[in-house]
């Protein structure tokens, strides 16, 4: 199937892991010809996806940016712009999570971050970059939810609120944007091998998350990238303001 | 991107009308090089089917097939399975529903059809195809479910039910058979300009009206949910499981 994605241009943010969705993400959407802008506040891991999928033979960068900062954000799309004339696929992958803690146990600075990190962050990606989607009438934004957006997850409250706040985010700009022909969805995905846990305490880590991979109950980071290069398609912009779950 | 659907085989129901989503899917998954068993009550409709199917290059069967009888729907599953060896993909596209009238106003003849039909149906025919799914550990079911069995519709209540009653039993069932490297999902599209609405015998006014909104690119085309059942059907869509894909634009 052509999902007609060639020469498009993608920014990923989160895209500067090496095991993580966005780098999976990045590399997907190269297979299928589109240039590349890999996002990163680890600018390094960013050069790094982006001198890997350059060996693709399509066009990619790496640019530098913590999505929670504004000014960070609006200079980074402008970067990508100036480098590429355009941004047709936006994939809001960035996100992370405080080491589980009980909503009783946990901080302010802690909410703050994981709610910064994870919706405000993405809403000040989406706005940089929707100006250009809207004057062309085309594009296609895809956020990486989870599902604890529709599950909850006890010990993390306010990721799982930042979470669901992405859904309805989505569902609501889907709404704003269906006439500009501009498509907006999102992915929950269940957990997978990446980074994302480097920072909860390892027993935690090898008891919850350690066991589901053990049992192949994760996600790829290819899983990932092939449902988004079908959202991303012109051929699919009638699934509209959608949480698409890709858990297995 | 490849989907590497080559030489697999589809059984979809209700793929006899030369404008309805079954055939669109019908020849989506042809192009991607699968086989198709065409099922329909509409036996000469499904041979049109069939012919399309193979100027593509690919086999293809026509099967009549009325999804409430369970004796058609066992031998029509029989003869595919000894002409084919194999079900890898079903799609229960066949489905129908009645005049829409408030629901004071029904008649149990107005839910036999709409239940019997789209719910028992897709039940029927899952269970005939199913067992050599689970023997040979891999398949992918993919029904067809409705945004009217998502958000309730006035005077659509029945229809609602049974297509509601489709969602879940695609999650219950995708949680059962996960385990055989099987998954199944649904679709639910919103009005297309299909002969649903002739064969649901809407009054003509609504008829006219759903080929206003086509003409003004307001429905689901046959083209786009083919896209989207071919994703469901490969192994790059594997983890999407028990899931209900809205594909419905605004509507």
């Amino acid at each position: 199937m052509d999902l007609g994605l060639k020469s498009k241009v993608a920014l990923v943010t989160g895209a500067g892991s090496q095991k993580g969705f966005g780098k999976g993400i990045a590399e997907v959407l190269a297979g299928e010809g589109c240039d590349i802008a890999a996002c990163d506040m680890d600018y390094k891991g960013a050069e790094q996806t982006a001198s890997d999928i350059a060996k693709k033979g399509v066009r990619a960068i790496a640019v530098k940016a913590d999505i929670t900062n504004s000014a960070e954000v609006k200079e980074m799309v402008k970067k990508v712009l100036d480098e590429f004339g355009r941004i047709d696929i936006l994939v809001n992958n960035a996100g992370g999570s405080a080491p589980p803690a009980n909503f009783v146990d946990t901080t302010e600075e802690l909410w703050a971050r994981d709610l910064n990190l994870n919706l405000v962050g993405m809403t000040y990606v989406t706005r940089a970059v929707l100006p250009q989607m809207i004057e062309r009438k085309s594009g296609a934004i895809i956020s990486i939810s989870s599902i604890a957006s529709t599950m909850g997850t006890a010990g993390g409250t306010a990721y799982a609120a930042a979470k669901a706040g992405i859904n309805n985010f989505t569902r609501s700009l889907a709404q704003e944007l269906a006439r500009d022909g501009i498509s907006v969805n999102c992915i929950a995905p269940s957990l997978g091998n990446t980074a994302f846990y480097d920072e909860f305490p390892k027993e935690f880590a090898d008891n919850f998350i350690g066991r589901a991979i053990e049992a192949g109950r994760y996600v790829t980071p290819e899983e990932i990238g092939n449902v988004v290069a079908f959202l991303a398609s012109d051929s699919t912009n009638r699934i509209m303001g959608q949480c698409i779950h890709v858990t297995g | 991107m490849d989907l590497g659907l080559k030489d697999k085989v589809a059984l979809i129901t209700g793929a006899g009308s030369q404008i309805g989503f079954g055939k669109g899917m019908a020849m989506a998954l042809a192009r991607e090089g699968v086989d198709i068993i065409v099922c329909d009550m509409d036996l000469e409709g499904a041979e049109k089917t069939a012919e399309d199917v193979r100027a593509t290059g690919r086999k293809a069967m026509a099967v009549k097939m009325d999804i409430t009888n369970t004796d058609e729907v066992k031998q029509g599953v029989d003869s595919a399975l000894k002409e084919f060896g194999k079900i890898d993909i079903l799609i229960n596209n066949a489905g129908v529903g009645t005049t829409p009238v408030p629901f004071v106003e029904s008649t149990e003849k107005d839910w036999d059809i709409n239940i019997n039909i789209n719910l028992r149906g897709t039940m029927n025919v899952t269970r005939a195809v199913l067992p050599q799914m689970i023997e040979r550990k891999t398949g992918r079911i993919i029904s067809m479910s409705s945004t009217a069995g998502l958000s309730g519709m006035a005077t659509g209540g029945v229809y609602g039910a049974a297509k509601a009653g489709v969602t879940l039993f695609t999650d219950a069932l995708a949680k059962e058979v996960g385990q055989y490297n099987i998954t199944v999902n649904c679709m639910a599209p919103g009005a297309g300009a299909t002969n649903f609405h002739k064969a649901s015998n809407f009054p003509q006014q609504a008829q006219d009206q759903f080929k206003n909104m086509a003409a003004a690119g307001m429905t689901t085309t046959p083209e786009e949910l083919g896209t989207v059942a071919a994703f469901l059907s490969s192994d790059k869509g594997r983890k999407i499981n028990g899931q209900c894909l809205r594909v419905a634009g605004l509507m």
